[in-house]
């Protein structure tokens, strides 16, 4: 069961009700459960896809987006490889809020993590937020954008496909890439020594 | 007839037999015999013996068969006398044969008897035989008949059941009638002698009749006006005693009166009213609850400061509250299943839960309000938000000590409301799995009860709880480690500090306390900030104490300069390198000792929950194991930055000192004569002194360092020590006895490193080694005892072009031969 080769942590906020359980159940389980209720704390779930040949497994992070559940969910942001921020193109002010998440983002996440835009629910007649006002958004912020329906199952594979060839893309050119930082700093002490060295001889 | 098929086919095998040239005599004469022994059987067979003519020219042709070759050759190869004595032979055996065959046939003749008496018997049989089957044929004809007419009676007996069951529904029909006119008689009188039992026990049995089958009957019956009447009464003492059991009911509210209280409550369902009557009684016991939950909280508002409780009254009145709802629940739940029946408990737990909820908002907000708890939050979003800027020693700070008693109350408050759910859902999941049978309609009641739940203000003040105390124990955790950090002290004899064990005593606290929260995502959420502080605030100071560096006794050009430049400001003291050293080392050492204690916290936290949380279902362990796989990432922090120390170490304190070290090897001869050889090694060699130097450096740092670091630096050394003296040994040049002494000295240097450590240094030496054994060679092809594939050979760390310059070095060696070598 364990023969992935690379280990993703994937994490997905934004407001309450923009439909990131729904993606995600999409996602892993093929389904569309209806009139759920909110999501308590964090929500875990696992899926292994093939990238190439190789196996993938994404840790799939599902958090609440209610205010109160904050001080849970941000806890994860520092250990995700990809932040999927979702908001639902018929409602303006989730897609208004996006500041403050990216606020908490850039607070909280790794400066690396790869980060994704979503509007998701596009199977919803009473669009407000046209898609063009979410790539400029995106691109504003160095984001992937995609707009999505997990009701329709329109592009929702695709989203978490495209992380995962991103991250795998990313893994391959550091091979570690968590610690990198250090490998850095030693690879910069072994070059100072070598120079020291020539010095001597 | 058989015997006759068999002659048939005998005359066909003889004509066949004749047209083969040479035929086995022996096997002619068996023919004969065969013959003969069928002839004896046919006869024996049958009493007509006139068959035996047509047998006798068979046993002639049998014995012709034998072929006419055969004779003609005896004659011809053969003198007579011999053929004499053969046919003499074949004479004798043939007789013996005939002599068998005599006996045999009189054997048979002998059992003829035997089998007629057996054919006899037989026939007798044989009429008997005819008698069972017509018997047979009778019995079946019997059993037919059977069947036909238990087919019939059955079909009676099904007219005979449908007519028994239009009797029993007559019979209820007229049973309902009878209790009707009783009933409609009776409660009448209950109602005026005040026996509401009596009444209500009436009209529940008019109740339990089946209403559309009486009023069939009533289209059945003529005398239709009586019985409707009937029902008339008895469906307006329904009413009136519906009215008056709710009025009672809610005047023995107001008295007070337990007993009506309890009377009226039993009434409620014989009328019908099981949801009125729940509500009713549900909202009686709510006021109680309301009346003792006042009382608590006006006593918790009130206790002195100076109450051994103080800092936890809160949590005492919350679990006041649950208390007493959960003994409420516990005793009413009989009463409940006895007069209402089982499966009806949640809808006395959602009335109850209003109040639970009411009660627990306000218990809420007099302990946010006495404990400040916005304020302290608004606090830490503040500090952390001005963190960065540098206003951030302005801003009061709390004390986390001051916190810590705070946020031991919320743990405890959470629990509890985490225990109240828990009852409160196996409570009902064991009512409903008892009481309601229908599948849907048990999946619809779980479903609801998920969602008054869910939906409560308990589990929001429960969910804001946990949201507190996330906060306060991320502070908490920062802070103390922070602190910890800052007061760090080296008690003089240890090889770590303080802030290793006071940094690893508060991450373990906090992640304890957050186990005793109850809920796994707040334990997953610490371990996740544990995971932070660790890498972020723990690490980076390490790792900063270790960029400063190890400082040298021996300065380079550079080092040299820096203190140069700290002497002119006034800076440097004595104590000052000696500080930094030491404060290098420690960090080292921490860092170390760290990795264990990571190890050990991981271990510890999955076995607390194990026993704090058994029933972890597949999800929630994943979750909880991602979450602890933070805490062995870092873990291989820890290791990067001690491999880091290792390399900050080799550049100041080895390699500095090392290599002037192993260059003094230049300044020896390594062309020696015999004389020079004695003199050398009479004296103090080069590799003594090495020795010597390296003692003296190891162990300086052998006390200091802890022993993984210790064996991690002389791996260090080692490795440079090799390096360095491998680059003198090819910048000089070595004559037969230079080779000798170098060989001698490789060896003891390795000697003396190896006994230094656990780790197998040999691989290091691997290369010096092998250099100076070639070095060390009478001729250049010795070199063949080594190179090559057979079992001899070495593993060679050097490739071939390699060897040949370390030959190259020998100065006797010719430099033509050595490039005639083939490796």
């Amino acid at each position: 069961m364990d023969d992935y080769k690379f280990l993703f942590k994937v994490v997905l906020v934004g407001n309450a009700g923009v439909g990131k359980t729904c993606l995600v159940r999409r996602f892993t389980q093929g389904l569309f459960p209806p009139g759920q209720g909110a999501t308590i704390g964090v929500d875990f779930m696992i899926k292994t896809v093939e990238v190439g040949n190789e196996k993938v497994k994404l840790q799939i992070w599902d958090t609440a987006g209610q205010e109160r559940f904050r001080s849970i969910t941000q806890s994860y942001y520092r250990s995700a490889h990809a932040l999927i921020l979702v908001y639902d193109i018929s409602c303006q002010p989730t897609f208004d809020c996006l500041p403050d998440w990216l606020r908490e983002i850039e607070e909280y996440a790794s400066s690396k993590v790869l980060r994704v835009l979503v509007g998701n629910k596009i199977d919803r007649e009473d669009r407000e937020i046209p898609t063009h006002v979410g790539e400029e958004f995106a691109e504003r912020h160095n984001m992937y954008f995609l707009e999505t329906s997990a009701k329709e199952s329109d592009n929702v594979e695709r989203l978490f496909m495209q992380i995962a060839e991103d991250l795998m893309k990313q893994a391959r050119m550091t091979n570690v890439p968590r610690y990198d930082s250090n490998s850095q700093n030693i690879n910069d002490s072994s070059g100072q020594e070598s120079s020291c060295c020539n010095r001597l001889t | 007839m058989t015997y006759l098929m068999i002659c048939e086919a005998l005359i066909r095998l003889i004509h066949t037999r004749i047209s083969f040239e040479l035929i086995s005599f022996t096997l002619a004469i068996r023919f004969v015999s065969l013959t003969l022994f069928i002839a004896g059987q046919s006869r024996q067979c049958t009493p007509h013996s006139h068959k035996n003519q047509v047998l006798l020219p068979l046993i002639t042709c049998a014995y012709w068969s034998i072929p006419a070759t055969f004779w003609s050759r005896m004659a011809t190869d053969l003198n007579y006398v011999e053929i004499e004595a053969r046919c003499l032979q074949e004479l004798q055996q043939l007789k013996i044969e005939e002599e068998n065959l005599i006996m045999e046939l009189n054997s048979m003749v002998n059992q003829k008897t035997f089998i007629e008496d057996k054919i006899k018997g037989l026939s007798f049989l044989i009429p008997k035989l005819n008698v069972m089957k017509n018997e047979a044929e009778d019995l079946v004809s019997t059993v037919n008949d059977i069947s036909q007419s238990s087919e019939k009676i059955s079909g009676k007996i099904r007219q005979l059941d449908t007519a028994r069951s239009h009797v029993d529904e007559c019979l209820l029909r007229v049973n309902d009638l009878i209790d009707l006119e009783i009933c409609s008689q009776g409660v009448q009188q209950a109602i005026l002698d005040l026996d509401y039992e009596k009444g209500a026990a009436h009209v529940h049995r008019f109740l339990s009749m089946d209403q559309s089958l009486l009023k069939r009957t009533a289209n059945d019956m003529n005398s239709v006006s009586n019985m409707l009447k009937s029902v008339r009464t008895l469906q307006e003492a329904a009413a009136q005693l519906r009215a008056i059991v709710e009025h009672r009911f809610n005047e023995a509210v107001n008295n007070e009166d337990l007993v009506s209280i309890e009377r009226f409550f039993k009434i409620f369902p014989l009328l019908g009213m099981h949801e009125e009557g729940i509500k009713e009684f549900c909202t009686y016991l709510r006021t109680k609850v309301a009346i003792t939950a006042e009382k608590n909280l006006k006593s918790a508002i009130n206790l002195p400061l100076a109450d051994k409780r103080y800092s936890i009254v809160y949590a005492d009145t919350l679990t006041l509250l649950f208390e007493g709802l959960a003994r409420v629940i516990d005793t009413h739940q009989p009463l409940l299943e006895t007069y209402y029946g089982p499966g009806r408990l949640l809808s006395a737990v959602v009335i109850l839960q209003k109040e639970c909820d009411s009660q627990i908002k306000r218990i809420l907000l007099e302990w946010s309000k006495s404990r400040q708890i916005q304020k302290k939050l608004q606090q830490i979003t503040d500090l952390s938000r001005m963190s960065s800027s540098a206003s951030f020693s302005k801003i009061e700070k709390s004390d986390p000590k001051d916190l810590d008693i705070l946020i031991g109350e919320i743990t405890l408050m959470h629990f509890r409301c985490e225990l109240y759910i828990k009852f409160v859902q196996r409570k009902i999941m064991a009512d409903v799995e008892v009481g309601i049978a229908d599948k849907e309609l048990k999946e619809k009641t779980l479903k609801q009860l998920d969602q008054t739940i869910l939906n409560s203000v308990l589990s929001q003040c429960k969910h804001e709880l946990l949201s507190h105390y996330l906060q306060l124990e991320q502070y908490f955790m920062e802070e103390s480690v922070a602190k910890a950090i800052n007061m760090d002290i080296l008690e003089t004899s240890q090889q770590t500090s303080s802030m290793v064990d006071d940094t690893f005593f508060i991450i373990k606290k906090c992640i304890r306390r957050s186990i005793s929260t109850g809920s796994l995502d707040g334990i997953c959420v610490t371990i996740n900030n544990a995971c932070r502080v660790l890498e972020n605030d723990y690490c980076s100071v390490l790792k900063a104490r270790l960029r400063q560096g190890y400082p040298s006794g021996y300065l380079d050009l550079s080092q040299a300069y820096n203190v140069l430049q700290n002497s002119i400001q006034g800076r440097l003291q004595t104590g000052d390198t000696e500080q930094s050293r030491t404060a290098f080392i420690v960090a080292l050492n921490n860092a170390d000792s760290s990795t264990e204690y990571v190890t050990a916290l991981c271990d510890n936290i999955m076995k607390e929950i194990e026993t704090s949380c058994p029933n972890m279902n597949l999800n929630e362990r994943g979750k909880l194991e991602s979450c602890l796989s933070g805490i062995s990432a870092v873990s291989a922090s820890l290791t990067a930055i001690i491999e880091y120390g290792g390399q900050q170490l080799k550049s100041t304190a080895v390699k500095p000192r090392i290599n002037p070290w192993v260059d003094t090897f230049m300044n020896f001869s390594h062309q020696l004569t015999e004389d020079e050889l004695s003199a050398y090694e009479a004296g103090e060699s080069f590799v003594q002194t090495l020795i010597m130097n390296l003692e003296t450096l190891l162990s300086s740092f052998k006390e200091i360092l802890s022993s993984n670091n210790y064996d991690h630096f002389l791996q260090v050394l080692t490795a440079e020590v090799t390096q360095r003296f491998e680059k003198v040994i090819m910048k000089s040049q070595f004559n037969r006895l230079g080779g000798l002494v170098l060989d001698k000295e490789v060896r003891s240097l390795a000697g003396y490193i190896t006994s230094g450590t656990y780790f197998s240094v040999r691989d290091q030496f691997a290369r010096l080694t092998q250099i100076a054994t070639i070095l060390n060679f009478d001729q250049i092809d010795e070199i063949n005892d080594y190179w090559g594939n057979f079992d001899g050979a070495i593993t060679w760390r050097l490739t071939p072009s390699e060897i040949k310059s370390v030959l190259n070095l020998r100065v006797d060696f010719k430099s033509d031969e050595i490039k005639r070598l083939r490796l």
